[in-house]
């Protein structure tokens, strides 16, 4: 058991000075400007204080916790302790942990519910200490609208995402269709023919899982895509009769079981991930839009027998999509402000080393986007995503990508939270034909007076 | 003083009587659910009626806000729907475990049939199962494209197209409920069982000599004798399915849009997802204990009845 416990450390140690080595190599290899690897700076100096440990407290993505939690500890010498949940489940944990008066350094949040933390008082500003303006003149524009709450940055960005398409190559070519659809007529033709030649018998898969971008995610970005948006600048809903997201929804409605019945049922349950996953059994012609990342699952050989043949595809008309930057903070529930924020720029920043080590990472490993744009700018990207899918289309879809915030501007406020779980419900019940898009969005619209009285 | 110490001793030997005996005996277990359960349910009710997120909860500082709580949750269309649901996976799931607890009970007390001793055994292996993970393995089972309910179903011949189980809103409640009652049914039968073994078989034997069928032998022995074991089960069952929660977490998360929101579902969401409001969170989960309460009380008077032999 003892050498099992030595040989797990090892290994750890190993990928430790692997990561460092990789994020070194990547900074002599040219990976990127000067931005992303700058030894001497505020984030290579030790805290003046002392504390005998950390803890951040995020949801599970692969082993970069552990792995970031090691190189922490290898730098300064502090023990780094971690509470992992599920994404769905994050909040709930954080919220509890906050309620129980634990100490929490740093933990991570999605846009949808930061405001909300900010306004509970969990969050601490970040402008004053020290790198800081540095990292705010390197935000993307999507992290500069996440982070920056009543005219303070309340964060650093863990990754950013943009919303795409997928299509497995090898179906359209059975289909003898030469290209995918390019506008939305098009892609109601592609699924009916391959339902009508038997090759799919749910041509499209959606993501419309419950969740806080998942369902919402896909309604959003074909609305925008369209032109329309679900509320204007002065916060009125867009949601009335004509309106383009009312629209959107009855063409999205009608793909289901009572409408064209070409969309798989199994697009009610599933989130990013686990969509990918499902895409890759190679049963649907298209599955869309949502994060750009599932590619490097539904393109896994490892996960995916379809690998390889997973091809990316921008959105109808002129391209438009959305994009969204989620974002590490500083726990106004920390134990040391000055530790506090060493750990967040581990997280969210620089390492000892000055580098973007877990921007890269996530990168390299993971196929995310980064909050900044030197990382973005570089061949972290480029070719760390190459496995997986065609750079150079992302990055031009990237290019295409407004901030959700800009489709939905209710996730700027506290109650967005409450009606997001509203617009699951009504939108899943429309999806299922329980009820109309009108009745849909007529019940969401007085929901927003409910979602007001709720907070 | 030695007088003093002989009254003391006096009243050590003195025989304490059963009234009191039983309070002494008692008191321990009372002190202890009264501090695990007594004190949460009395804060919760504290907290309904104050208002409560997170930050006056980190600050220790609740602002009264009177019935303020109670009008809002009665004013929510949702948890009218949650508690209907509610009321509906009860009564299913109660009903199906009482009448299949008595007859998979009544099965395996059959002393003759040997395989009976192995059912035993077997039947107790859902109740040691975690609920989250039964509602995952059933997850599994009713996955639309993959599950392995349809697989069986479509091999069978039974069906031509796959059935969307949990994801369609008109199955998905009844689709939960069938984990809930595997994983349950093995206590109620554990209960029914015991009693059944404590019914004296003279009783039978009697019955018998006098000509009476076995239907007339279950319905004028069996089941009266078994009345005051079965209102315990439903008061059990009941209160427990009321606060149904981990098979919803993990088949349908009270989905699809809002088939399966149930009450516990509710109480959960409006506590623990942002903007936290804890306060209206204890209201609900209050109403939900007073329901509880009210069908125990029913039972009791209607169904529970002392045993005379």
């Amino acid at each position: 058991m003892t050498q099992d416990v030595i040989g797990k450390w090892e290994l750890s140690r190993r990928r430790v000075l692997g990561g460092v080595a990789a994020a070194a190599g990547l900074g002599s290899l040219g990976y990127g400007s000067a931005a992303m690897a700058q030894a001497a700076g505020p984030w290579s100096q030790a805290p003046r204080g002392r504390v005998d440990r950390l803890n951040f407290v995020v949801w599970t993505y692969g082993d970069i916790y552990s792995r970031i939690a090691k190189q922490f500890e290898a730098d300064w010498g502090v023990k780094i302790d971690s509470t992992i949940s599920s994404f769905n489940d994050h909040p709930t944990k954080l919220a509890t942990m906050f309620a129980a008066g634990e100490k929490i350094d740093v933990s991570q949040s999605s846009p949808f519910s930061f405001p909300n933390f900010i306004e509970q008082g969990l969050v601490e500003p970040i402008d004053d200490l020290p790198g800081a303006a540095e990292y705010i003149k390197d935000f993307s524009s999507f992290t500069k609208q996440v982070a920056t709450y009543k005219g303070k940055t309340m964060g650093l960005p863990y990754f950013a995402a943009v919303w795409v398409w997928n299509y497995y190559g090898e179906m359209l070519e059975k289909l003898k269709i030469d290209k995918p659809f390019a506008t939305y007529e098009e892609f109601i033709e592609h699924c009916l023919k391959a339902k009508k030649d038997g090759v799919s018998r749910y041509p499209v898969l959606w993501v419309a899982g419950v969740g806080l971008e998942q369902l919402p995610g896909t309604w959003y970005q074909m609305t925008w895509n369209r032109g329309g948006t679900f509320f204007d600048n002065q916060g009125n809903h867009m949601l009335g009769p004509g309106s383009v997201a009312r629209e959107t929804l009855k063409f999205w409605a009608n793909t289901f079981e009572k409408g064209l019945d070409i969309s798989d049922p199994e697009s009610l349950k599933v989130q990013f991930t686990t969509s990918a996953k499902a895409f890759g059994a190679g049963k649907n012609l298209y599955r869309g839009p949502n994060h750009h990342y599932g590619l490097n699952v539904a393109n896994d050989p490892a996960q995916s027998p379809i690998a390889g043949k997973v091809k990316v595809h921008g959105s109808p008309g002129d391209g438009k999509t959305i994009g969204v930057t989620h974002v590490y903070f500083l726990s106004s529930a920390n134990r040391n402000k000055e530790w506090a924020w060493k750990l967040l720029q581990y997280l969210g920043g620089r390492t000892k080393d000055g580098n973007y080590t877990q921007a890269v990472g996530l990168a390299k490993d993971a196929m995310l986007g980064s909050g900044y744009n030197s990382v973005m700018n570089s061949d972290a990207v480029k070719q760390g995503w190459a496995p997986w899918g065609d750079v150079p289309a992302i990055l031009k879809m990237w290019d295409k990508a407004a901030y959700i915030g800009e489709v939905c501007s209710s996730v700027y406020q506290p109650w967005h939270f409450p009606w997001t779980d509203q617009v699951n419900i009504e939108v899943q019940k429309t999806l299922t034909g329980q009820i109309t898009a009108d009745q849909c969005c007529d019940n969401l619209i007085k929901g927003i007076a409910d979602a007001k009285r709720k907070i | 003083m030695s007088a003093a110490r002989q009254d003391g001793r006096r009243w050590f030997r003195r025989e304490v009587s059963a009234a009191r005996f039983a309070f002494l005996m008692n008191l321990p277990t009372m002190l202890c659910l009264a501090l695990v359960l007594a004190y949460p349910v009395i804060y919760a009710g504290y907290l309904s009626v104050h208002r409560v997120g997170l930050a006056q909860l980190r600050r220790g500082e609740f602002p009264f806000n009177g019935y303020d709580n109670f009008e809002r949750l009665f004013e929510d269309r949702l948890f009218w729907l949650a508690l209907k649901n509610t009321f509906t996976f009860t009564f299913i799931t109660v009903g199906a475990e009482v009448v299949l607890a008595v007859l998979i009970a009544l099965l395996i007390n059959q002393s003759s049939i040997w395989t009976s001793r192995i059912t035993r055994v077997l039947i107790l292996l859902p109740y040691a199962i975690p609920p989250i993970a039964n509602g995952l393995i059933w997850s599994f089972i009713y996955s639309f494209q993959f599950g392995f309910l349809n697989r069986i179903l479509f091999s069978a011949g039974m069906i031509s197209e796959p059935i969307n189980w949990a994801g369609n809103p008109e199955t998905a409640l009844y689709a939960v409920t069938v984990p809930y009652i595997w994983r349950t049914l093995p206590f109620a039968i554990l209960l029914v069982h015991a009693a059944l073994q404590g019914i004296p078989r003279e009783l039978y034997e009697q019955a018998a000599v006098d000509g009476a069928t076995a239907w007339q032998r279950f319905w004028r022995i069996t089941l009266p004798l078994l009345r005051p074991i079965i209102a315990v089960i439903l008061i059990l069952r009941t209160s427990f399915a009321f606060a149904v929660f981990e098979e919803i977490l993990a088949i349908t998360q009270g989905g699809p849009g809002d088939a399966t929101w149930v009450a516990a579902w509710y109480s959960y969401k409006i506590t623990f997802s942002p903007p936290n409001n804890f306060g209206m969170g204890s209201a609900s989960a209050y109403v939900l204990a007073l329901l509880i309460g009210a069908m125990a009380l029913v039972y009791v008077r209607f169904v529970y009845r002392r045993v005379t032999l």
